[in-house]
């Protein structure tokens, strides 16, 4: 997706990793992506570097698909559709 | 996975704990057995007290390594395998000798989170039908 198209995503769930270090973001995602519905659209705020390179190989393994990251202040937004 | 874990250095227990972390997110099994030092650390009145743990390699730097992981907000290396166990097939073996050595004899002289205590043949086994084998 575009950085446009990921602004405007039909997010049903955010989950905000950005108070936890590694792998605490992915540890967050694995728990919430149990939550949602196949097709669903989760983000993932995480200030951990390592995140950025996790949840896209993370999705790959899992079968998810991840559809970008947008760069805020101090922190990530990272996309990802449930299978 | 199959880890072998005789460490009961601070800064691996550590280390061991994100490594299990991610094998949890990505719903790999793991089978964890515990050996020598590892079951020191692990025992009730041990675990998570690191002014009972020792770090190794490097024992001057350990209130810094201790200071900076409370800065970073990362947890302890039991609250990690407690979360790993929480969200997938992690199973906790105790080397029964090992046990002995450092007095513990019975499940619950451990930490809550070993499943049971084992002989090293159970170990060898489940490295030999691993498909990832650690040993820290």
């Amino acid at each position: 997706m575009t950085p446009e198209e990921l602004k405007n995503a039909n997010v049903v769930k955010t989950v905000d990793a950005r108070g936890t270090a590694c792998p605490g973001p992915l540890l967050e995602a694995k728990k919430a992506i149990g939550t949602i519905k196949a097709g669903d659209i989760m983000e993932v705020l995480s200030a951990d570097e390592g995140t950025k390179v996790d949840i896209p190989k993370w999705c790959t393994k899992q079968g998810h698909e991840y559809l970008g990251t947008l760069e805020e202040s101090g922190y990530f937004k990272i996309y990802l559709r449930k299978k | 996975m199959c880890l072998g874990l005789f460490t009961g250095s601070v800064d691996k227990l550590t280390a061991a704990g994100i490594i299990l972390g991610g094998a949890a997110a990505n719903d790999m099994k793991v089978d964890i057995y515990v050996l020598l030092q590892g079951a020191r650390a692990f025992r009730k009145d041990i675990g998570d007290n690191p002014d009972k743990l020792q770090m190794s390699e490097n024992p001057a730097m350990k209130e810094e390594f201790l200071q900076s992981l409370k800065n970073l907000k990362v947890k302890t290396w039991v609250e990690f395998f407690k979360e790993a166990r929480e969200i997938a097939d992690v199973k906790i073996h105790i080397c029964g000798l090992a046990g002995k050595i450092w007095g513990a004899e019975k499940l619950e002289d451990f930490i809550d989170i070993a499943d049971d205590i084992c002989g090293i043949s159970a170990y060898i086994t489940s490295a030999q039908e691993a498909d990832v084998n650690l040993f820290i």
